[in-house]
């Protein structure tokens, strides 16, 4: 599976995309919400991995601009953030439904073995 | 270390900076915990190496942090001025900093333009503000469009007396930034939202650090690069001399 993992920190970015590549992944990297949307372009990704605190541009600001996109519609996106959940309680719906997130993971509790089960779980699913 | 009142005001800093220093503390531990797990995923030992650098990064900034936020806290004290190598500091700086930026694929330079002579401050307080902010910059360029991954600790001349500080080429650091990053200090999880996507303690610290020698953190130019610093008093007995 193609794998776009928007993490703006280097040394976690570096981290995932080894344990997730050892697993047959392609991984393209982004570190931003811009370069990530011009990555998209060039990748077109079945997966996204998504970090919401990005500098700059917010990982909202993404998911509204990646979403209005006809062809990345449908394409499954997995929050792996910093910011822990409960901070989004309030916006749970606009995530799933409008903005198409299929799974919200706070991210000092997501251990490796975790993501690998998710990316495998979304990859049986597609 | 002289006397200063607590105010309310001052309490309500140090709980901001304490918070900020929680938040950012929570990316070295899990990058660390990531990377063990990781060496174990893999069974491979080529981890290690970066876990040590990273454990100590941290064990370091927590120092650094921990002057900053017991200045703060204590809020009754000043660092007392002594007369400082500004060229000695930034190099320890660099040295303390050179593994981490190592890690991030960070060039960390040293550029003086000129020679100085001895500056008034407080030793410990300026290289642990300068380490501190290090740190934070260290962390964000690579996700800043920094053309060449480049931080220099520079000094030099200016009209009020020595500038000490850290450039790159990202012209995100501006007054504006740094401005809006104070304002949103303790009630946001990324007041510094154009520079770094982490909480930025390390301007915090830096600030909290050079508020107690009586100085600020400042957005300064180095030839083309943009950077935070601190303008330094010359010592006053040599500048008689």
């Amino acid at each position: 599976m193609r794998i776009l993992l928007v993490e703006p920190d280097a040394q976690l970015a570096k981290t995932y995309a080894r344990v997730l590549h050892d697993d047959g992944h392609e991984i393209v990297a982004a570190k931003t919400a811009q370069s990530a949307i011009h990555a998209a372009d060039a990748h077109q990704p079945q997966l996204v991995l998504l970090e919401m605190q990005l500098v700059s541009h917010s990982g909202i600001e993404f998911l509204y601009e990646f979403r209005s996109y006809d062809d990345w519609q449908n394409i499954p996106v997995i929050i792996l953030s910093i910011v822990p959940p409960g901070e989004f309680s309030g916006n749970r719906e606009l995530l799933e439904q409008a903005l198409g997130v299929v799974g919200y993971y706070y991210k000092p509790h997501t251990t490796l073995a975790d993501l690998r089960k998710l990316v495998t779980k979304v990859t049986i699913g597609t | 270390m002289g006397h200063r009142t607590r105010t309310p005001a001052a309490s309500g800093v140090s709980e901001q900076l304490l918070l900020a220093v929680a938040e950012q503390m929570k990316l070295p531990f899990l990058q660390v915990a990531r990377l063990a797990e990781a060496g174990q995923l893999r069974n491979t030992t080529e981890t290690l190496q970066d876990i040590q650098t990273t454990a100590d990064a941290a064990l370091r900034l927590l120092d650094n942090y921990l002057f900053g936020a017991r200045l703060s806290l204590e809020g009754q004290y000043a660092l007392e001025l002594e007369p400082v190598s500004v060229s000695s500091v930034l190099y320890d700086t660099g040295h303390e900093l050179d593994k981490l930026a190592k890690l991030y694929g960070v060039d960390l330079e040293l550029s003086f333009a000129g020679k100085f002579g001895p500056v008034m401050a407080n030793r410990q307080g300026l290289q642990s503000a300068l380490i501190s902010l290090g740190y934070t910059l260290i962390e964000a360029l690579p996700s800043l469009q920094s053309k060449d991954l480049r931080l220099q600790l520079a000094a030099h001349r200016c009209r009020y007396g020595i500038v000490a500080g850290l450039y790159t080429d990202v012209e995100q650091l501006t007054a504006d930034a740094l401005r809006a990053g104070r304002r949103l200090h303790g009630n946001s999880r990324q007041p510094l939202a154009t520079l770094t996507h982490s909480s930025g303690a390390g301007v915090f610290v830096a600030d909290a650090i050079l508020h107690a020698m009586d100085s600020e953190l400042t957005p300064t130019r180095h030839h083309k690069l943009f950077g935070l610093g601190t303008v330094l008093k010359p010592n006053p007995q040599i500048q008689l001399i």
